[in-house]
């Protein structure tokens, strides 16, 4: 692994704006070339980019917004490659954040090659996007993918046509089982030494108002920078009202572009950040953008349809040539027929619901015996054995009950309960995106969600919220629209997650199921547990609803839904990157999270003022209140001290009730946080600490609306970069669980008053 | 305390808070909003009421004044005696005119307003009903460089996305377009050219019954208590009073095109090429439109249906994506030439 520094013959010089570059975070040592990967969804991007880079990757944001990055390297030919995976458009023509980054990446940054994955099965589609690429750099690489496909569809597709058509190199490939990526390899280093140089198709097929226009703020531009390579694009974009580019144009960022592509300017490696203006600035920019806008007019009174309908006629003359349909029969047949079954009227509800009842029944019952296995050896087991070998090196008692009383405990605690059902929950949500089932659910539903001022596809990221909150919070982002995208953040917490399903579970079987008779105890909690989940949706719909009518009134709205062909999904890449994927979010929660929280636990129990501990001081202070909304003070206590993870909350209230009750036979000690084998020694405790139907009820409720767990804030916050709507999300569930539970207590006397 | 009496006061409360903090007319947030409007802001909305006064030829008064800045008699009063002192305003037997340093202020606020309406309609996705309201806010915070930067992103508009003429720089204003909706004749064909944006709730009944800038309606039927005509191949009917909130011109030789329908009225598995996109879609809806691939001349085919009926899954270019119902109703199609497929 050479980084060789010194520019080698100036052919081979690398032509991407190393400050520009740098400005956006990627990191460029040891690199030779810089590949950007672009094209329109589910093309197989990703998988192209996997395929290139194996292991060596890593994603992350693109600076100041929410959208995810891939970058990885390659090394080909004694050259090491950094390939960066841009968001999948359709276009680079409006102002969506996607589309702003990938134009911004390509225009700005320069990158050596830009490869564009088209679908060889929908070429005209994809050409649309590959030819506005190609106006803005001359240096990309065609990678023709999903000719299997293609093939089986009996497609003939032309890549020498194409790659005359387009005048750079076409490659097929079959991405997913690794076909063509070796040419793919090839073509790119050779674009990228310039040993292949391309002459890209420009648009041409223009009406000649707009060929006119086009014509004479191209030469403006030129005028105004001699030799920049895409003058005709930027031309394009004012004519356009592109503010940005009319921006950079004016700022001089273009001019510096133009500075940096001059074969003299690569001598040196790196460049030094380029202030040189431009030899003379005699035209001047502002004069330039003027007389875009009012050339503008001439056009038509639509200046974008135009130009949006130019680029598609010209794809579709290009597409033509090169693609040999078999006659149009029968292409999307199968697609069609599961289409037809999934979102049909009579079945496609009930398929849903027991798709989404087998993905929760698997969960919990496959989580249940994994997470005995860890709680046993992470609690039982090396705990003990921990305390046993801290009191023999003769630790202090307080420094022993912080470490492994608290923080440890709060961590493993976290691992066991959260761990298995993370595991085996996304991996299965997973697959069913890979399937493509998932955005006919967000169809399905979108109808529902329209009502409540919301998007279709907050039926996903709710489903997601169903296995954690967080994770549901970060997929909002397929949601392109920002208030919609709001609304799913803000309601995500009503969805019940993994982390208190188990709280649910117990209680629901303590005190519900054990008024029942036996034989009816295990469904009768099932119910309670079901119906607690069921009020959640039905929060999530009403405050959607309130919310796109109040506070949210007036922000910006779109929508729109691709939905994908069915593909086999990749079973076992599926499992093991996701499996990583939730065990490493899991870790990180249990030890950033869960392990603070433990050493406040265990504080809270055994400091002590005036001889009694802090927690017995709070549990009096919040007794009455807790009882006016029909709680205790214990409940209360621990879900403040219990913020982080929803999953200590229930061993956190055994040891409080233990701690204030005085209860001398259960619990391991102040600040140790336990749980019981039998449901009835748990019962025992709880009723001592003054839970009665009421407060189990009220319990449940209150554990469904209560302020998202610690992860989840700072989630909420890392996502909407904004302190007041993370405010909002933590703070309205909270009021919606209190009014609950007050309600449901003034209830419950009035009807045992009669 | 009985629950009961518990109960009953904490919904007494919450009545009282949802009432007080309901959206937009809520009292807390008039008052805020009162608040926050600074001595600069009050000036420069009460020249755009003198100018509106001006415009529609109607006495200017104190009333009129506290009624639509929200302020109290005597608050309005100290106001206009502050315009008078500014030499902004004069008053002649209790009602209030422009003088003509008030006009050119009231114009220049009045472009930055267009402008900025303007603006949302173009290059947002702001739905019609928030125009105003967020150029009303933003109209006061807008400096003339930003307004000119604006005009020239918009290429120099001459109408706000209401079809009132946005005043120039230099403070000349063109003549209101059109005559009102009530006065065309029956039988023919007209094209709205102007809707009025205030007030608020006579706005929204037009926007609910479809009516845009750019339709074309012919007058079935005029009769003191109704309005019903004929515009997309579809009847409507609306009160006079809202009916005069809109202004019209005649169409001298209405082009014969095919009838069009709209995407939204075809059935499973139908085939249509698209025409047009309506006027009524702008801003980033209409982008994301064109860019999904909706251009004139393009194969739709309606593919699939949710369980309700919405969205709709359309075939186009190759990809399916679905629409909502009231999206799909901005296409403008005609029958394929192969007419209905398989
Ligand atoms: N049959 C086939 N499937 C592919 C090929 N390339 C990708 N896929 C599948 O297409 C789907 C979308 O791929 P992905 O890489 O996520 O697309 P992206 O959205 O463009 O990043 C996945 O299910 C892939 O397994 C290919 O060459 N042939
Ligand atoms: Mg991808």
């Amino acid at each position: 692994m050479t980084a060789s520094a010194t520019a080698p013959a100036c052919v081979e010089c690398p032509a991407h704006n190393v400050a520009n570059l740098t400005k956006l975070g990627v990191d460029l040592s040891q690199v030779d070339f810089v590949v950007a990967l672009a094209g329109n969804p589910n093309t197989g991007k990703s998988t192209v980019f996997n395929a290139l880079t194996g292991l060596h990757q890593r994603t992350g944001n693109w600076p100041g917004k929410t959208v995810t990055r891939a970058e990885g390297s390659f090394g080909f030919g004694g050259k090491r490659f950094k390939i960066v995976d841009l968001p999948g458009t359709y276009s680079l023509l409006s102002a969506s954040h996607d589309e702003e980054i990938a134009r911004n990446f390509i225009l700005f940054a320069q990158p050596d090659v830009t490869v564009i994955v088209v679908d060889a099965t929908c070429l005209e589609r994809n050409l649309n996007l590959a030819l506005q690429v190609l106006e803005i750099t001359d240096r990309a690489v065609i990678c023709l993918n999903l000719m299997d496909e293609a093939k089986r569809r009996g497609l003939q597709v032309d890549d020498r046509r194409l790659a005359r058509d387009l005048g750079v190199p076409v490659v097929p490939t079959a991405a997913r089982f690794g076909r063509g990526l070796p040419e793919l390899n090839q073509a790119i280093a050779e674009v990228a030494s310039g040993r292949t140089v391309c002459k890209p198709h420009r648009i041409n097929g223009q009406s000649p108002a707009l060929a006119d226009a086009v014509g004479r703020i191209a030469a403006g531009v030129e005028g105004l920078l001699p030799g920049l390579p895409n003058a005709r694009w930027v031309a394009l974009r004012l004519l356009d009202s592109d503010g940005d580019i009319a921006a950079a144009l004016r700022s001089g960022e273009i001019a510096r572009l133009q500075n940096a592509s001059m074969p003299a300017a690569a001598g040196e490696s790196p460049q030094p950040p380029p202030r040189a203006e431009p030899a003379s600035a005699s035209p001047d920019p502002t004069a330039l953008v003027t007389e875009a806008s009012t050339l503008r007019w001439r056009v038509g009174p639509d200046f974008h349809q135009t130009l949006v309908e130019s680029i598609y006629a010209e794809s579709a003359r290009i597409a033509d040539r090169a693609v040999t349909h078999p006659g149009d029969k029968a292409r999307f047949d199968f697609d069609r027929s599961i289409d037809r079954l999934v979102t049909s009227r009579a079945l496609g509800f009930p398929i849903m619901f027991v798709l989404l009842l087998v993905v929760f029944w698997v969960t919990i019952a496959g989580a249940n015996y994994p997470s005995h296995l860890l709680s046993v050896l992470l609690l039982d087991t090396i705990h003990p054995w921990l305390k046993a070998a801290s009191a023999a090196i003769g630790v202090p008692g307080w420094i022993d009950g912080l470490l492994l009383d608290g923080m440890y405990l709060g961590a493993g605690w976290v691992i066991s309960v959260m761990l298995p059902p993370m595991a085996i929950f996304f991996p299965l949500f997973t697959l069913l995106e890979d399937f493509g089932y998932l955005p006919r659910v967000a169809f399905n539903l979108d109808s529902l969600f329209r009502r409540a001022g919301a998007h279709g596809k907050q039926a996903l990221t709710m489903a997601m919220g169903f296995g954690c909150n967080a994770a549901g919070i970060v997929a909002t982002r397929i949601i392109d629209s920002p208030r919609e995208r709001l609304i799913a953040i803000l309601t995500n917490n009503f969805a019940l997650c993994n982390g208190r399903w188990p709280t649910q579970i117990l209680i629901a079987s303590i005190f519900i199921g054990g008024m029942a008779p036996p034989y009816l105890a295990g469904a009768i909690s099932a119910a309670a547990v079901v119906a607690v989940a069921v009020l959640g949706v039905a929060l999530t719909f009403v405050t959607s609803w309130l919310l796109s009518r109040t506070v949210l009134r007036g922000e910006v709205s779109t929508f729109h839904l691709e939905l994908p062909p069915y593909r086999p999904p990749r079973v076992l890449k599926t499992l093991y990157t996701s499996l990583i994927d939730r065990t490493l979010l899991v870790l990180w929660r249990a030890i950033v999270f869960a392990a603070p929280a433990g050493a406040v636990i265990w504080l809270v129990a055994n400091v002590h003022i005036a001889g009694v501990s802090i927690a017995a001081h709070a549990v009096r202070l919040f007794d009455p209140f807790a009882a006016a909304i029909g709680l205790t003070g214990v409940i209360l206590l621990a879900y403040i001290i219990a913020i982080p993870a929803n999953e200590i909350v229930i061993p956190t209230v055994l040891m409080l009730s233990v701690l204030v009750t005085g209860i001398s036979d259960v619990g391991s000690g102040a600040g140790v946080m336990f749980e019981l084998d039998s449901q009835s020694a748990t019962q025992r405790v709880l009723e001592a600490g003054g839970f009665t139907l009421l407060v189990a009820i009220n319990l449940m409720l209150f554990s469904l609306c209560h302020n998202p767990c610690s992860t989840t804030i700072y989630t909420i916050w890392k996502e909407t970069r904004s302190a007041r709507w993370t405010a909002v999300a933590s703070l309205m569930p909270v009021a919606v669980g209190i009014a609950l539970c007050f309600v449901t207590a003034q209830l419950w006397r009035l009807v045992s008053l009669l | 305390m009985g629950p009961l009496a518990a109960l009953c006061g904490v919904i007494l409360l919450t009545t009282a808070a949802a009432w007080l903090f309901r959206p937009i007319r809520g009292r807390a947030w008039r008052w805020l909003r009162l608040v926050q409007k600074t001595e600069r802001v009050l000036i420069e909305d009460a020249l755009k009421h003198l100018y509106d006064c001006e415009f529609r030829r109607a006495p200017c008064t104190l009333q009129s004044l506290s009624g639509a800045l929200e302020i109290s008699r005597n608050h309005a009063t100290a106001l206009l005696g502050r315009l008078e002192g500014l030499d902004l305003v004069n008053r002649s037997n209790g009602s209030y005119r422009l003088a003509t340093a008030g006009r050119r202020e009231a114009l220049r606020v009045v472009r930055i307003h267009r402008l900025w309406e303007r603006y949302l309609a173009e290059e947002t996705g702001y739905a019609a009903e928030e125009w105003h309201i967020e150029a009303e806010h933003r109209e006061h915070e807008t400096s003339a460089a930003e307004a000119e930067e604006m005009a020239l992103r918009l290429s120099f508009p001459r109408y706000d996305p209401h079809g009132a003429p946005i005043p120039t720089p230099s403070g000349e204003i063109g003549p209101a377009v059109g005559m009102p909706l009530t006065q065309a004749r029956l039988g023919d064909v007209v094209e709205v050219v102007h809707m009025e944006d205030e007030p608020e709730a006579i706005y929204g009944q037009l926007l609910a019954e479809g009516v845009h800038l750019g339709m074309r309606l012919r007058l079935l039927e005029s009769t003191p208590h109704s309005l019903r005509f004929e515009a997309d191949e579809e009847e409507h009917v609306l009160a006079p009073i809202i009916a005069a909130n809109v202004s019209v011109v005649p169409i001298v030789m209405p082009v014969a095109t095919e009838p069009a329908r709209h995407l939204s009225d075809l059935s499973r598995n139908e085939e249509a090429r698209v025409v047009a996109l309506s006027p009524a879609c702008r801003g980033i809806g209409r982008r994301r439109l064109l860019d999904l691939g909706f251009v004139p001349g393009t194969l739709v085919r309606v593919e699939n249906m949710g369980p309700g009926g919405d969205p709709v899954a359309l075939r186009v270019r190759g990809a399916l994506i679905a629409l909502r119902r009231d999206q799909a109703r901005f296409i403008h199609v005609t029958a394929a030439e192969k007419g209905v497929a398989a």
